[in-house]
């Protein structure tokens, strides 16, 4: 994939919800979700983005499709500033940025028909007319695209299994042929044997139809598997943004170091003889985030500076970014291992 | 080492407007003493019922027990739990058997403070005055790693996170010593790095205290860590039944071979396609007259769909209920 071939740009974003308090409701103070992050994601490319709950994952996902307003920062879709457009133009553009969500029993309305919900995107935006051959061809054509009977067509939402609505959800998406789409912890909400058809069939439309995907998911196993590049997010930051082996291989940020330690890996001779990390205590809240780097507090390299001053976001290996004060050229950010015994230990 | 725990052929069901669910359809297995039993399967394949049945929690109507025993050797001597008047059952629960479920908000009380909760159990069962009882509580917080225990002992479930309330149920569940804990998807609801947090206070809590763990969960990386013994269950009946390492390497039920192929591996560095199983998990409402698997099955025979696939011993410890054999690929001769 060649640089010119960037899809969406995603500059210094930042989205906070205000805290109202008091008893006038005035602003006290802000949940910082999404905390100025930048990324590219190219054409036909799938971008995993993983963090733990409260780290700003889905308001991130939410807030480049701009279906939350952010509070500065741009986003560049086909070199168009999103956060400058009208609603209007925006509304234009969204057949080719679409959504899938984390939970397909909320998202598809139980009075319509799957036929119906399909192919309502191509009604509303104009595209085909309301009852037409032309469309319930195109409805067909979707549930076989995403491995389903057309005969499906006229039956409801509850009576499919939640990995049959997840597909549904999928046509969907992908009636107005877009080239990128949110995918907000897509899988989470199913079983595992059912996990692995859904994905198999999202990187076999990847192939078919060039879509770029934004995964988010908090399963890094699987975010390591379906994606091509990876954004490792803490506390609305970016923290490491890499190739997925290098994620692996690689990691310079002390964060990405304790989830790759954390993930347990499905062989139990691999569990046995793992060097585990683990991380102390919790995330603390994003409304009151830690000065410096956002990690310190939880960090088992904290030095002076990582207290005060916040680590920029820079690119130590070409395409591969991080912010960490400690990490350099040569990875020097790496948890020695005594650290890491000594946390067994304890 | 002896069994403390013997299940035979479990048989529940819950009568519904809809129907009859046959949610355990004959599940048997024992526990060692101080073993890591992990029960894996997915949703609606019966492992909660299976638990909440030994423990006398399934509300009924209209859930209904059929048949089978479970023999739990406590203090009283070998004992079955499902013969047991409610009173008694009441003794043994958060005594000699403590569990530790999924959601650890909605398992403790949100009106009291967490260490009148960990004392209430030590009054009840163990007859402690209430100072001791506050003693033991706070030294209960120490062990399962709550920084401040005696100004936390005051706090209530909201003033804490998810990962240190579970650490709460925890203390509660090993308050009174027990000999089994029974923990169903203990770390489901959290965060990656908190369930490593979890899953090591446990492996230190079980070398500490001698106690056996059931781990119920649908999460094969977490059981790799976790089991000594794993049994997968679907459609209501255990499937296989196997030591840890040789279920991973060697599985010989075609579920527990999907239910591996559809694992990503992290430590793998080109991603292979996930092997899928096709179809979806069986309607629970059809009564079960062949094997529940047989529907998904790519190996499926005339055989599986006329009875139903007893456990049958294919090695050490190793029992799986296919009339299939994968690794030689035909029909087993029993």
């Amino acid at each position: 994939m060649s640089e010119n071939n960037v899809l969406l740009r995603v500059q210094n974003l930042k989205k906070y919800f205000p805290i109202v308090g008091g008893l006038l409701g005035r602003q006290i103070g802000a949940v910082k979700a999404v905390d100025g992050i930048s990324f590219d994601i190219k054409r036909g490319e799938t971008l995993g983005m993983v963090g733990e709950s409260g780290c700003g994952k889905s308001t991130a996902g939410r807030a480049i499709l701009q279906l939350h307003q952010p509070t500065s920062g741009k986003v560049f879709f086909e070199d168009k500033d999103l956060t400058q457009m009208s609603g209007e133009d925006i509304r234009q553009l969204r057949p080719k940025m679409q959504m899938i969500f984390q939970d397909p029993y909320a998202t598809l309305n139980p009075r319509h028909s799957v036929g119906k919900i399909i192919g309502e995107p191509l009604v509303i935006h104009g595209i085909m007319k309301k009852g037409s051959s032309e469309l319930k061809d195109r409805v067909v054509e979707l549930l076989e695209l995403v491995g389903m009977d057309p005969v499906y067509m006229r039956r409801f939402p509850h009576e499919f299994s939640g990995g049959q609505r997840q597909r549904i959800g999928i046509a969907r998406s992908l009636s107005l042929d877009p080239s990128f789409i949110v995918c907000d912890e897509p899988i989470s909400a199913l079983d595992v044997s059912i996990q692995a058809q859904v994905v198999n069939l999202m990187q076999d439309l990847q192939e078919q139809l060039d879509v770029a995907y934004l995964f988010i998911a908090h399963d890094l196993s699987m975010v390591k598997h379906i994606s091509h590049r990876i954004v490792v997010m803490y506390l609305g930051k970016v923290m490491e943004l890499t190739e997925r082996n290098t994620l692996f291989e690689n990691p310079l940020h002390p964060y990405t170091q304790s989830l790759n330690s954390a993930v347990p890996i499905p062989d139990p001779k691999s569990e046995q003889k793992r060097r585990r990390f683990i991380l102390k205590g919790d995330p603390p809240s994003p409304a009151n985030p830690p000065s410096g780097c956002v990690f310190h507090t939880r960090c088992p390299l904290t030095e002076e500076k990582c207290i005060t001053v916040e680590p920029e976001f820079r690119e130590i290996h070409p395409g591969h970014f991080v912010a960490c004060h400690l990490a350099d050229e040569k990875g020097s950010s790496m948890i020695p291992e005594q650290t890491i015994l000594a946390s067994v230990m304890s | 080492m002896s069994n403390i725990l013997e299940v035979n052929n479990l048989v529940t069901k819950f009568y519904t407007l809809d129907g009859v669910v046959n949610a355990v359809n004959g599940v048997s297995f024992d526990l060692e003493e101080g073993e890591t039993l992990a029960i894996v399967g997915e949703s609606g394949s019966g492992k909660s019922v299976t638990m909440m049945s030994l423990l006398g929690l399934i509300p009924m109507p209209p859930g209904k027990i059929e048949a089978g025993a479970a023999f739990f050797s406590g203090d009283e001597g070998r004992r079955d739990l499902l013969q047991m008047s409610p009173d008694e059952l009441r003794d043994v629960r958060g005594g000699q058997i403590g569990f530790v479920f999924q959601d650890p908000i909605s398992t403790l009380n949100p009106i009291l403070t967490i260490g009148e909760q960990i004392s209430e159990i030590l009054t009840r069962h163990k007859g402690m005055s209430k100072d001791a009882a506050r003693r033991r509580a706070i030294e209960l917080l120490t062990q399962v790693g709550i920084p401040d225990p005696e100004l936390r002992y005051k706090a209530f479930p909201f003033q804490f996170s998810g990962g240190m309330r579970q650490r709460v149920v925890i203390a509660i569940a090993i308050a009174c010593t027990p000999k089994i804990i029974i923990a169903d998807e203990p770390t489901t609801a959290l965060d990656v790095t908190v369930q490593a947090q979890i899953v090591d206070l446990f492996k230190r809590l079980r070398e500490a205290l001698g106690v056996a763990v059931i781990w119920i969960t649908h999460d094969l990386g977490v059981v790799a860590g976790v089991a000594e013994r794993v049994l997968v269950m679907y459609g209501g009946r255990p499937v296989e039944i196997a030591l840890v390492n040789d279920l991973y390497e060697h599985p010989q039920h075609p579920y527990t071979l999907g239910l591996l192929g559809a694992l990503p591996r992290m430590d793998a560095r080109e991603s292979e396609r996930l092997v899928s199983i096709k179809g979806t998990p069986p309607d629970l409402l059809l009564p079960l007259r062949h094997c529940p698997f047989a529907w998904r099955c790519e190996h499926a025979f005339d055989r599986c769909w006329q009875e139903i696939p007893p456990l049958i011993t294919v090695g050490e410890q190793h029992q799986t209920s296919c009339f299939y054999d994968l690794e030689e690929g035909g029909p087993r001769d029993v």
